[in-house]
């Protein structure tokens, strides 16, 4: 065990029967860093987290957390981590205060040091004025704060969040992903999952790409935008069906992948000033009308795109 | 330590939900006093207390000169009026039978009492006869079964005072002896005190009532309080029931929102989370059983039996409830059908069980099939447990289905816990 890794992941599987939700992946978390597993809906993303929550058993393979075995030292797994699941999981009928002090003895704190770290968690979640309250008249932002900062309670030295930002309003989303930095400089090590590229783009130190239970690129975000090397983006939105397109686009010189998605249409090319005119030449063969274009740097969803010819958000 | 903060925390959580509130407590205790007043507020003060009935009485006897101005109904209507009765009945005089009835039929009275013309006469008429009527509102039960009660003594003691006149008479006229009205008149006298004298060393002191109707009214009281005793063990046993089973599908609901994967992920062993969860089950069905049970003794002076074989009959039927209701949630998917099965299976199952509550009191229906059929449910067995020791069984009496019950129990949670453990290994 290298005391610089936080979590190593060794060949995991995981089947549901005829279902394989995560086949033979395998990557490290350095202790300190914030590391961003980052994949579509489906890909196993949360197979993996449960997992090293040791909620499943893996059908095959290991992890290591903080050197503790995910199958044979579950109970010392679970005091090193603490998770922030994708769903809100509070008791809505107690307080915000009475659900910490609740967890908190779950993560074995007592008496006086209980209450100072109730008090200290309900102050980083910004509800200390708030934790009389029932969490059912909380809205959602206060509820996924309270969310987080349970798993800060025992403070653990990985903390896993499974998209944690999912369906909340822009501006408690840039709270989290400050609480995240914050969390991460006070020298905890995330484990971040989302399908969000910005996300992952801004926070991470080192990202994994997994699609369909595989994991297919892992580096950071600098060495992953390498795989694509100088190519750019193009997203093209259309008066017609895509379909009348794209295949002659896909057979266009320069162009490398197409996907398309709700009249938008995502490709990569080698030179967009090169290649653009002759995608608008062959849709004005085929009678359709390019309503809109867009020409972005290469990023991870990019990336995505190049290794799976799909766009990310598919 | 944490099996017991998981407990704790189920029960402030029951403690603060409407439905175990409601549906737990107070439902159980509404059904109490629903009956409570169904049998007209029977226990309030530790005594009876029967509504006064509102009485007129139209007294039409005419006196009969010849035997002094003897009135039999001037009698009957004193005695209606009388202290001894003010408390059963608020009896005042009404002129005609017509204004009677009216004042009946339009419920400005609850009964009217018309003692006809020939009252008095009849009583020295050896072929007299007459009738005192009783009208009534028809809806009413106790009151009119009162002042029938009351007549009918009345009118049994005029009986006796007439036949041990017209006795004196024939004894009279076969030695020749002349007899007028006044001799006839102080025979029924004397009969009159003789009667009165034997209802006093009887323990009833009121002339002519001869028996007290508050003391058959007594009776009647305590074998209602039984009856609403008894209702009210059923309701226990059929809520405590519902109680296990609510309880229990707490777990379904902690799966389904998410806070029992979440106490998985944390450094706590999965049998210390069951354990408390079933703590919780068991608790809330304890205090359940106990506030019903306060409830009962303090408002219908329930009497529960003997301290040691109630202690066996509530042990069952508590860890025989939770345990029902762990066995029942393991077997099931999530909280949906989970309400499918408390709104309709423990239902049907609570219903047949207690339906000895029913049919108890119903002649010819206790006994037979009606007996056998309630255990086949668990709640059957609860139910015999607690009516055997409300009929003042002993601990011999209620150790049989006792140890049905702790059969059933261990079978019930040996299974229930046995699921929930593979489901969340």
């Amino acid at each position: 065990m290298n005391s610089n890794k936080a979590i190593q992941v060794q060949d995991l599987h995981k089947d549901f029967g005829e279902v394989y939700a995560v086949q033979g992946v395998s990557f490290d978390v350095q202790a300190g860093e914030i590391f961003s597993l980052l994949g579509p809906n489906g890909a196993g993303k949360t197979t993996i987290i449960s997992m090293l929550a040791c909620l499943l058993e893996p059908t095959q393979g290991d992890a290591l957390v903080m050197s503790h075995s995910i199958k044979s030292e579950q109970m010392a797994v679970k005091a090193a981590i603490g998770v922030v699941p994708q769903e809100i999981a509070l008791y809505e009928d107690l307080s915000a205060r009475e659900n910490l002090n609740f967890w908190g003895k779950m993560y074995g704190l007592r008496g006086g040091p209980l209450k100072q770290r109730v008090d200290e968690v309900l102050e980083v979640i910004g509800l200390a004025d708030r934790q009389k309250g029932r969490v059912s008249k909380y809205s959602g932002g206060m509820k996924r704060r309270l969310n987080i900062g349970i798993a800060l309670l025992h403070r653990p030295q990985v903390i896993i969040m499974d998209e944690p930002t999912v369906g909340i309003d822009p501006q408690s989303r840039r709270s989290i992903l400050d609480s995240v930095k914050e969390l991460n400089r006070q020298g905890m090590t995330v484990f971040y999952t989302t399908h969000y590229m910005e996300e992952a783009q801004e926070l991470s130190d080192h990202i994994a790409i997994m699609d369909l239970g595989k994991l297919i690129a892992y580096g950071t975000h600098d060495e992953l935008v390498q795989i694509v090397g100088e190519m750019d983006r193009i997203t093209l939105t259309i008066n017609a069906e895509s379909a009348q397109v794209m295949e002659q686009w896909r057979a266009t010189e320069g162009v490398h992948k197409v996907s398309a998605e709700d009249g938008t249409l995502e490709l990569l090319v080698d030179d967009s000033n090169v290649v653009l005119p002759r995608l608008f030449e062959s849709a004005t063969q085929a009678g359709v009308r390019i309503t809109s274009v867009e020409i972005q740097e290469p990023n991870l969803e990019a990336v995505f795109l190049h290794l799976t010819g799909r766009a990310l958000r598919d | 330590m944490k099996t017991l903060n998981i407990a704790l925390k189920d029960l402030l959580r029951s403690f603060r939900n409407a439905f175990f509130l409601g549906f737990g407590l107070g439902m159980p205790v509404l059904m109490g006093v629903i009956f409570y007043f169904a049998f007209g507020g029977l226990a309030s003060e530790g005594g009876f207390d029967i509504p006064q009935v509102d009485v007129l009485v139209v007294n039409l006897d005419e006196p009969v000169a010849e035997y002094g101005g003897f009135s039999a109904g001037e009698m009957l209507a004193g005695f209606l009026q009388s202290e001894e009765l003010a408390q059963l009945l608020a009896a005042t005089e009404e002129e005609s039978a017509a204004s009677a009835r009216a004042a009946v039929d339009n419920q400005e009275a609850d009964i009217a009492v018309i003692i006809p013309a020939d009252l008095s006469g009849a009583v020295f008429d050896p072929e007299g006869q007459a009738e005192v009527e009783v009208y009534h509102d028809p809806t009413l039960t106790l009151g009119p079964s009162i002042v029938k009660s009351i007549i009918t003594q009345f009118v049994d003691a005029l009986a006796g005072s007439k036949i041990a006149a017209g006795v004196a008479y024939d004894q009279l006229a076969e030695r020749g002896a002349t007899v007028d009205g006044t001799i006839l008149q102080n025979v029924a006298m004397r009969y009159g005190e003789w009667s009165a004298s034997l209802s006093e060393s009887q323990g009833a002191g009121a002339l002519l009532a001869v028996q007290s109707p508050v003391g058959g009214e007594e009776k009647e009281a305590n074998r209602a309080l039984a009856m609403v005793g008894g209702i009210m063990t059923g309701m226990m046993v059929f809520y405590a029931f519902y109680t296990g089973a609510a309880s229990a599908m707490s777990i379904l609901q902690e799966e389904e929102d998410g806070t029992l994967p979440r106490l998985f992920t944390t450094p706590t062993p999965t049998s210390a989370i069951l354990g408390g969860k079933l703590i919780a089950v068991f608790a809330l069905v304890v205090v359940q059983v106990l506030v019903l049970m306060t409830f009962s003794s303090l408002v219908f002076k329930t009497d529960w039996g003997a301290p040691i074989p109630l202690s066996l009959a509530l042990v069952g039927l508590v860890v025989l409830a939770a345990s029902f209701g762990i066995f029942g949630m393991s077997l099931l998917k999530d909280t949906r059908q989970a309400g499918i099965v408390i709104g309709g299976v423990m239902t049907v199952l609570g219903m047949v069980g207690i339906s000895s509550m029913f049919t108890a009191n119903v002649p010819g229906a206790a006994g037979g099939f009606a007996e056998t059929l309630p255990l086949f449910v668990p709640q059957g067995w609860a139910m015999h447990a607690w009516r055997l020791v409300m009929d003042g069984g002993n601990v011999g009496d209620v150790l049989p289905p006792f140890a049905v019950i702790i059969a059933l129990t261990i079978g019930f949670f040996s299974i229930g816990v046995l699921r929930f453990r593979k489901r969340f290994a």
